[in-house]
C-alpha cells in the first residue's frame, strides 16, 4: 500500500506513521472534492448540452445560499484538517522545547551538529558523555556525509549552514527542515529500527545540489557509542605502532 | 531532440603551452607521442610501463585438449569478474603482440575453468599468459571521473575544468605529479591510500567534496585514472622540458635576438662578424637538428628514460619504506609540552610565525613580502605566498581548527615531517626536528582553536626586542 512512498514505503520514526496518515487523509478529502467536482462538472456540461429548446434554464449564478455552502464546506475541510494536524506539528517543531506532563525536562540525546556547506555535509559530535557544546571542542568527533544517530529515542541535531540555504531531508524517517543561513536550528527525531537510511539536501542550493547526498546511521545506543569511541581512536591516532616482539 | 543539454564539446587531452611552444617537428613528435602511448579521452591506451591497475584477469593456459575454442585455465584473480565477451588479450606465446592479440571470450564454465573462446581465432598453447577484461578499471575510472570531477579537474586533470575557474583554492592540477597532503617522505609520490583517503573525505575548507557514497570499486578505480593523469600529465611536462631548450619557438627566437644583437654590437665597433641567421631560418634550422635528434635516437631515448622516472618513483610511492610513521607515541598532551612547542613555534629553528604568524592566524610577516616566482628571479604581482602551480596561497589560520590534510595528530606529524608538497610550507625532516620536538609542536598547533582568543597574548619576537630597545635607561 505504500509502495509510492521512499524506501520501501513505511516510515522509521515514530512521528513518521502519522506524518503518513495525515497524507492519506488529505489525499483522500482531495480525491473525494477532486472526483465529486469532475462528476458535478460532468453533469453540468451532459445537462446543458442535452437540455431541450422549450426547456426552461436553472440560473444558478448569484444563488446565495450556494455561496455561502462552498464557503463553509471548504472552510470546514480546512479547518478540520489545521486542527487535527496541530499536535503532529506541535511534536514535530514545538514539543521539544516543552515540559513532560509530569514538570520533568524531555529527555532527547542532542546528537550532532551537522553543517551543511556546498556540497557535504559536515558533522560534528561530543565525546562519548559529553554533551554538545555550541563551540568546538578539542575532543569532538568528525565525520562527513555520514549522521550517526542512536535509536529508541528522540535524538536531535543542530542543524547549521557555512554558506547559502540548505534543507536537511531524510525521507525514510519523514523529516526534513531548511538550514538557514545564521541559524543553529534544533531538528529532533527518533529512528525505530537501526540501518542506513537516505540523508538528502531538499533545497537547490547551487549547481552541485545533487551531489549532497549522504547516509544517516540509525544503531542501537550501544553500537552508537562504540562507534564514537571507534571513530575518536581513529582521530587521534598518532600512527605508533609497537612493533613486534 | 537537443533541448538545452547537448552533448556538448568532444573531450580532449589539451597539451601544455610549452608543448604548443616547440617547434612543429618537435610538436608533432611530442603530441604523436603522447596520443600512442596514452591514446585520448575517448580511446584510452594504457601503458604496461607504469604501475597502474589497468584492470583485468591474469590467467595462464592450463590445457587445450577438449572441444576447438574451448581451453582450461588457471587464474589468478577473481574469476567471477569475466563477462561474457570480455576481450581476451594474449601476454605471452605466439599470438602475443601483433593484430591477433585480443579475441572474445564467447563464455566461461567456473567449475571445469573452461573458457570458450570466439570461433575463428587460432588455439594457443599450454603456458600462455593472457588478460581478460584488461583496461576495465581504467574505463570504470574515466566514466567515474567524467561525472564527477572533469568539471573541477579538467579532462586533462589541469585543474581547469569548466568550474575550476571560479574555485578558491583552484582545484588540483595532477601534472606536474605531485598531491600536497600524502603519507610519504617529501620528495616522493603519493599513496593510493593518500588519494583515497582525500576522495572519501574530501578536503574540508575548500571545494573539494567528499565523495564517501561513491563505493568502493568506483573510488579505487578513480584513484588508478587520478594516478594515469597524474603520469600522463608528468610525463608531458618532463619530455618537453628535455625539448625547449633547444627547440621551442620562444627559446630559438631568444637566441637570434641575441645573435642579432651582439652582430650589431660587433659591427658597430667595426669588427669582424658574421650575420646571424634569421627567426624563420633559425626554426628551419632547428628543424634539421630534430630530425638528427630523432634519427640518432635521441627522442626515443628521452622517452624512455621519462618513463622510467616515472615508473620507479610511482612504484616507490607503494613501497613502506617512503612512509612517514612516528617511531615513538605522541608526546603526552601536556601544558609543558605545548610550551614547548609554542617555544619552538616561535623559534628561528623553524620560523612557523613568519607564515603563520605569532599567534596562529595565518597573517605571519611573509604574507606581506612579495616573492619570487619558482627558478627565476621575476616576482609575483601580488604579495604573499603562493603554492607551485603559481596559484596565491596563504598559510593555513591554526585557529581555525580545520586541517585540509586531515585531523589526525599523525597527519599534522607528517605535514611538519614532509611539508606540504608544491607549497612554500616546509619539511622538517627528521635532523633540524627530533620526534618529540615534532610531538610537542603537533600539540600545540592541535591546541590552538580552543585557546581564549586574547589577540596580544604572544608577541612577535621582533616587537619584544624593539619594546626593550626603547625602554628608557633608567
Ligand atoms: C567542486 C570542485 C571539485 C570536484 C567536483 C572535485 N574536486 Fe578534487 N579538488 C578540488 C579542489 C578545489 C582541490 C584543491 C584543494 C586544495 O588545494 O587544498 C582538489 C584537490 C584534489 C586532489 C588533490 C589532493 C592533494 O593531496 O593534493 C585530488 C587527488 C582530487 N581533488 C581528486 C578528485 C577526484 C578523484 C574527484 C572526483 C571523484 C574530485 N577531486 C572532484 C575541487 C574539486
Ligand atoms: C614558508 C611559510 C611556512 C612556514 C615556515 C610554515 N608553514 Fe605551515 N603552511 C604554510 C602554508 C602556505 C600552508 C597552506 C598550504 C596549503 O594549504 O596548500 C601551511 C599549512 C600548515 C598547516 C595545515 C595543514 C593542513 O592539513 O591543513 C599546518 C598545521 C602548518 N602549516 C603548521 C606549520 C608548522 C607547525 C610550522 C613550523 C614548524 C609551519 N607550518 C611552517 C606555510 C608555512
Ligand atoms: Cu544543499
Amino acid at each position: 500500500m505504500h509502495w509510492w512512498f521512499p524506501g520501501d514505503g513505511n516510515a522509521y520514526s515514530t512521528l513518521g506513521g502519522k506524518i503518513d496518515d495525515l497524507f492519506y487523509l488529505i489525499l483522500v478529502i482531495v480525491s473525494v472534492t477532486f472526483v465529486g467536482t469532475s462528476a458535478a462538472l460532468g453533469y453540468a456540461l451532459w445537462r446543458g448540452a442535452s437540455i431541450k429548446s422549450d426547456e426552461k434554464v436553472w440560473f444558478s449564478h448569484g444563488s446565495h445560499s450556494l455561496e455561502v455552502i462552498w464557503t463553509i464546506v471548504p472552510s470546514a475541510v480546512l479547518l478540520f484538517i489545521a486542527l487535527y494536524q496541530l499536535d503532529v506539528w506541535a511534536e514535530y517543531r514545538m514539543k521539544g522545547f516543552a515540559k513532560e506532563k509530569d514538570g520533568s525536562p524531555k529527555v532527547i540525546t542532542v546528537v550532532a551538529e551537522v553543517t551543511a556547506r556546498q556540497f557535504e555535509w559536515r558533522i560534528r559530535y561530543p565525546a562519548n558523555g559529553k554533551p554538545l557544546k555550541p563551540t568546538p571542542q578539542p575532543d569532538d568527533i568528525y565525520s562527513v556525509n555520514e549522521l550517526h544517530v542512536p535509536t529508541g529515542g528522540l535524538v536531535s541535531i543542530t542543524l547549521r549552514t557555512d554558506d547559502v540555504q540548505h534543507a536537511f531531508f531524510v525521507p525514510m524517517l519523514r523529516v526534513k527542515q531548511d538550514a538557514v543561513p545564521g541559524k543553529m536550528i534544533p531538528v529532533w527525531f527518533d529512528a525505530t529500527m537501526p540501518g542506513k537510511y537516505e540523508m538528502l539536501c531538499a533545497e537547490l542550493c547551487g549547481w552541485g545540489h545533487y551531489k549532497m547526498k549522504a547516509m544517516l546511521v540509525a544503531q542501537s545506543a550501544d553500537d552508537f557509542e562504540a562507534w564514537k569511541d571507534k571513530a575518536s581512536a581513529e582521530q587521534f591516532d598518532d600512527g605508533y605502532r609497537k612493533p613486534a616482539e | 531532440m537537443n533541448l538545452g543539454c547537448g552533448n556538448g564539446p568532444q573531450a580532449v587531452f589539451k597539451y601544455r603551452p610549452t608543448t604548443d611552444d616547440l617547434i612543429p617537428e618537435a610538436n608533432k613528435a611530442v603530441t604523436k607521442t603522447l596520443t600512442d602511448d596514452f591514446g585520448t579521452p575517448e580511446a584510452l591506451v594504457a601503458w604496461e610501463r607504469f604501475p597502474i591497475n589497468y584492470g583485468g584477469v591474469k590467467g595462464t593456459v592450463a590445457s587445450t585438449e577438449g572441444p576447438s575454442g574451448s581451453i582450461t585455465v588457471a587464474l589468478e584473480g577473481d574469476s567471477s569478474k569475466i563477462s561474457k565477451n570480455a576481450s581476451l588479450l594474449w601476454v605471452s606465446g605466439s599470438q602475443a603482440g601483433g593484430k591477433s592479440a585480443e579475441t572474445n571470450v564467447k563464455g566461461f564454465n567456473v567449475e571445469t575453468k573452461t573458457l570458450q573462446l570466439a570461433s575463428g581465432s587460432s588455439t594457443p598453447s599450454v603456458g600462455d599468459r593472457f588478460v581478460v577484461g584488461f583496461g576495465e578499471d581504467m574505463q570504470l575510472g574515466r566514466v567515474v571521473y567524467m561525472k564527477n570531477c572533469m568539471h573541477c579537474h579538467g579532462v586533462t586533470g589541469d585543474g581547469n575544468g569548466p568550474t575550476g575557474k571560479f574555485l578558491n583554492p583552484r582545484p588540483r592540477d595532477y601534472r606536474n605529479g605531485k598531491f600536497k597532503f600524502t603519507s610519504t617522505q617529501s620528495q616522493e609520490k603519493a599513496t593510493r591510500d593518500d588519494l583515497h583517503r582525500i576522495i572519501q573525505y574530501g578536503i574540508p575548507g575548500t571545494y573539494m567534496p567528499s565523495f564517501l557514497l561513491l563505493g568502493e570499486r568506483e573510488t579505487t578505480a578513480v584513484v588508478e585514472y587520478v594516478r594515469w593523469l597524474a603520469i600522463r600529465g608528468e610525463f608531458e611536462k618532463r619530455f618537453v622540458e628535455e625539448l625547449t631548450n633547444d627547440y621551442s619557438q620562444t627559446a630559438i627566437k631568444d637566441s637570434t635576438d641575441k645573435a642579432e644583437k651582439s652582430y650589431l654590437e660587433k659591427k658597430k665597433n667595426k669588427e669582424e662578424a658574421e650575420k646571424p641567421l634569421n627567426l624563420s631560418k633559425a626554426i628551419k634550422a632547428a628543424g634539421t637538428a630534430f630530425k638528427k635528434y630523432v634519427d640518432d635516437k635521441e627522442l626515443d631515448g628521452a622517452v624512455e628514460e621519462t618513463a622510467n622516472l616515472l615508473a620507479s618513483a610511482w612504484t616507490q610511492a607503494e613501497t613502506p619504506e617512503v612512509l612517514i610513521i612516528p617511531t615513538s607515541q605522541r608526546v603526552e598532551d601536556t601544558l609543558e609540552s605545548r610550551e614547548r612547542g609554542r617555544l619552538l613555534y616561535m623559534s628561528n629553528t623553524t620560523k612557523c610565525y613568519t607564515c603563520h604568524g605569532p599567534t596562529g592566524r595565518g597573517d605571519g610577516a611573509a604574507t606581506e613580502d612579495f616573492w619570487d616566482k619558482p627558478g627565476t628571479s621575476v616576482k609575483y604581482p601580488n604579495r604573499g605566498l603562493h603554492d607551485e602551480w603559481g596559484n596565491p596561497l596563504k598559510p593555513r589560520n591554526l585557529t581555525s581548527g580545520q586541517y585540509r590534510g586531515g585531523r589526525r595528530p599523525l597527519d599534522l606529524f607528517r605535514r611538519i615531517r614532509a611539508g606540504i608538497k608544491g607549497t612554500p610550507m616546509p619539511a622538517f625532516g627528521d635532523t633540524v626536528l627530533k620526534e618529540p620536538q615534532v610531538w610537542d609542536i603537533v600539540n600545540y598547533v592541535m591546541s590552538l582553536p580552543y585557546q581564549p582568543k586574547q589577540p596580544t597574548a604572544v608577541k612577535h619576537p621582533a616587537e619584544v626586542v624593539a619594546n626593550n630597545e626603547e625602554k628608557p635607561a633608567n
